[in-house]
């Protein structure tokens, strides 16, 4: 019972969902539409569970002084201040607020600090990838020279192969990288629908508890 | 009344324009049943053109439908209603088109209770002032079943996997063997969770950072249960780090039954599946902070991922950790191909659950899955070459519209 059930209601629920790509009718997007707002809703309450969840991780950190409970407790007290701003200021978060302020000069600076760093990420990343061991990594490494060099203004500027880097490039990118990319796409998308149709008719149980 | 006549005077000056000609509505082919297409022929002289609309009759009252739109436009597709819910369609709807000249008014921006007088006064002084066309009627139809050649050739290879994976999975109940190839990404999960083992570290995994509902998540949540299976019957230890909290809840249900299908349901650790935050890249310090502070033996990525693939595949990379990643995001997959020992390339992310599990029937629809993508193959072969003689029948035939 305790995997029947869900089993059932997954496959009735699963089959009712995919129906609405093929079903235009307007009282089924009514009733589709009522499923969704249901996840909505169940997501929206996750966030309770999250914040538990965030606060029996990290507070007996703090509590029992264990290893690193200084970045926990920082944590901690930028969620309580954020928590409370944000109820404080209510509807007018948007204007000018303690929320606002935490958001636009705290939260705003750090997470663009953090999306910088990917330049440097990348540009290592990219050292170490770009090393022609095989016929593979050189092409690779051939193509990137390309693609980087026509990307940037002075490559275009550069004596005799400047008029033809960019149109090279653009046949680089539209014809092999697109062909490539189709054909990740086409693979996981059927992919995909194995895995859903998986779900729905019931072979796969492992997220039930179940073999 | 005033109002009337304020409209009238404003309307009034010249009655330059004529109005269009041959006004017809159809209902869409396999339409939800609010929408009506409307065509014309576009009046020569009008400066703009405004759509009027009863649900009553051809004697009114009309409303205000679209419009004003510039006097060329010789169709419209017409949502009849924006919510079903609170306003239902009528059976029939009564179209007119009004032609106006460059002097007349637009409509009133009007709220409240206001609204469907000034409304009102301004359809009546229109009518009685500009040429429109006889009404028209219309008939919403809706459809049970988008019957265009391309949505019935989706629903048929759809019909088509889930019939082949229940005759392979017959099949393979009935003993017959399914051979399935190496994938060295997949073994090294194994491979990973040994190490973490021997060193007495965890494993750390990453499950993206999209929603519940994406086919990736759900993918790495099937993933999951089969390495939290393993980890338990190696009796290591796995952290889980989620940017959703929907997702740290099922995943926290997951990892709890592998444990417990392991026979150690008393090892696992709820606090070890844990919700990091649901801005990317605070979910991406947090976890940058776990790989850098606890020193996980293995990460594995497995999921959808965007911006933060790298940044975590690079902090992993520094921590010298066995990585192993897997997505579907073709945007990302240089990212994980560069920085992780192992990468699961699309469709292979679907695969792991099955290859993981060696359950037969598991392992029967990836068979399934790999006979349709030898007809979709086949498929793009004809249809280059019936297109590269100037054929569109394959271009039409997987057109989605509509």
């Amino acid at each position: 019972m305790k995997r029947t059930v869900p089993l059932i209601l997954t496959f009735l629920v699963g089959l009712f969902m995919v129906g609405e790509y093929f079903i235009p009718h307007y009282r089924y997007r009514i009733w589709t539409a009522e499923f969704l707002e249901w996840g909505v809703i169940l997501a929206a309450a996750a966030f309770v569970l999250g914040l538990i969840n965030l606060i029996q991780v990290n507070l007996p950190k703090v509590l029992k002084r264990e290893r690193d409970w200084g970045y926990k407790l920082v944590m901690l007290i930028a969620l309580a201040v954020t928590l409370v701003a944000g109820f404080t200021a209510g509807e007018h978060r948007d204007g000018p607020s303690v929320y606002k302020w935490v958001y636009d000069y705290t939260f705003v600076p750090l997470n663009a600090t953090m999306f910088a760093l990917l330049a440097f990420y990348i540009a290592s990343a990219a050292f170490r990838a770009f090393k022609a061991r095989n016929l593979e990594a050189a092409l690779l490494l051939g193509a990137a020279i390309i693609v980087m060099v026509a990307r940037v203004p002075a490559g275009e500027s550069l004596p005799v192969i400047g008029d033809y880097l960019p149109r090279f490039m653009n046949w680089i990118m539209d014809v092999p990288n697109i062909a490539a990319r189709r054909a990740i796409f086409i693979g996981a998308a059927l992919g995909a629908v194995a895995t859903g149709l998986r779900v729905i008719l019931g072979l796969e149980r492992s997220h039930l508890g179940a073999d | 009344m005033n109002l009337l006549i304020l409209f009238a005077a404003l309307l009034a000056p010249v009655l330059a324009a004529t109005p269009a000609t041959g006004l017809s509505v159809e209902t869409p082919a396999y339409s939800d049943g609010l929408t009506l297409s409307l065509s014309w022929t576009a009046p020569d002289d009008a400066h703009s053109l405004i759509l009027l609309r009863s649900d009553q009759g051809e004697a009114g009252p009309w409303h205000v439908a679209a419009g004003p739109w510039p006097g060329t436009k010789a169709e419209h597709q017409d949502k009849v209603t924006t919510d079903p819910t609170k306003t239902p369609p009528a059976a029939h709807y009564w179209y007119r088109l009004v032609s106006l000249d460059e002097d007349t008014a637009p409509p009133p921006e009007a709220d409240g209770d206001d609204a469907a007088a000034a409304e009102q006064a301004y359809v009546a002084a229109l009518l009685a002032g500009q040429p429109a066309t006889a009404a028209v009627q219309g008939t919403p139809v809706a459809s049970w079943l988008s019957a265009s050649p391309g949505y019935l050739l989706l629903l048929a290879l759809i019909v088509s996997v889930g019939g082949l994976m229940l005759w392979f999975t017959d099949r393979a109940r009935k003993g017959h063997e399914m051979f399935i190839r190496r994938m060295p990404g997949i073994d090294a999960i194994e491979e990973g969770i040994g190490r973490a083992t021997e060193m007495g570290k965890p494993v750390l995994y990453v499950p993206g950072i999209d929603e519940l509902q994406d086919i990736q998540t759900i993918a790495s949540m099937l993933i999951l249960g089969q390495i939290s299976r393993k980890v338990a019957e190696y009796q290591s230890d796995i952290v889980v780090s989620c940017c959703i909290p929907i997702v740290r809840e099922v995943a926290d249900e997951v990892v709890g039954s592998g444990y417990m299908l392991a026979g150690y349901p008393d090892a696992y650790n709820p606090k070890n599946v844990r919700f990091i935050s649901s801005e990317q890249f605070a979910f991406t310090a947090g976890t940058n902070g776990i790989i850098l502070r606890e020193k996980p033996a293995t990460h594995i990525f497995l999921g959808r991922f965007f911006a933060e693939s790298l940044i975590l595949a690079e902090t992993g990379y520094v921590n010298r950790s066995v990585q192993i990643a897997g997505t579907a995001e073709a945007t990302q997959l240089p990212f994980f191909v560069a920085a992780c020992d192992y990468t699961l390339i699309g469709e292979e992310l679907f695969a792991v659950s099955a290859y993981l599990s060696k359950d037969p029937r598991l392992v029967s629809s990836l068979k399934a899955s790999d006979y349709v993508k030898v007809f979709v193959v086949v498929m793009l072969v004809v249809g280059t070459i019936a297109a590269s003689f100037g054929s569109s029948f394959f271009i039409e035939l997987f057109t989605i519209s509509g």
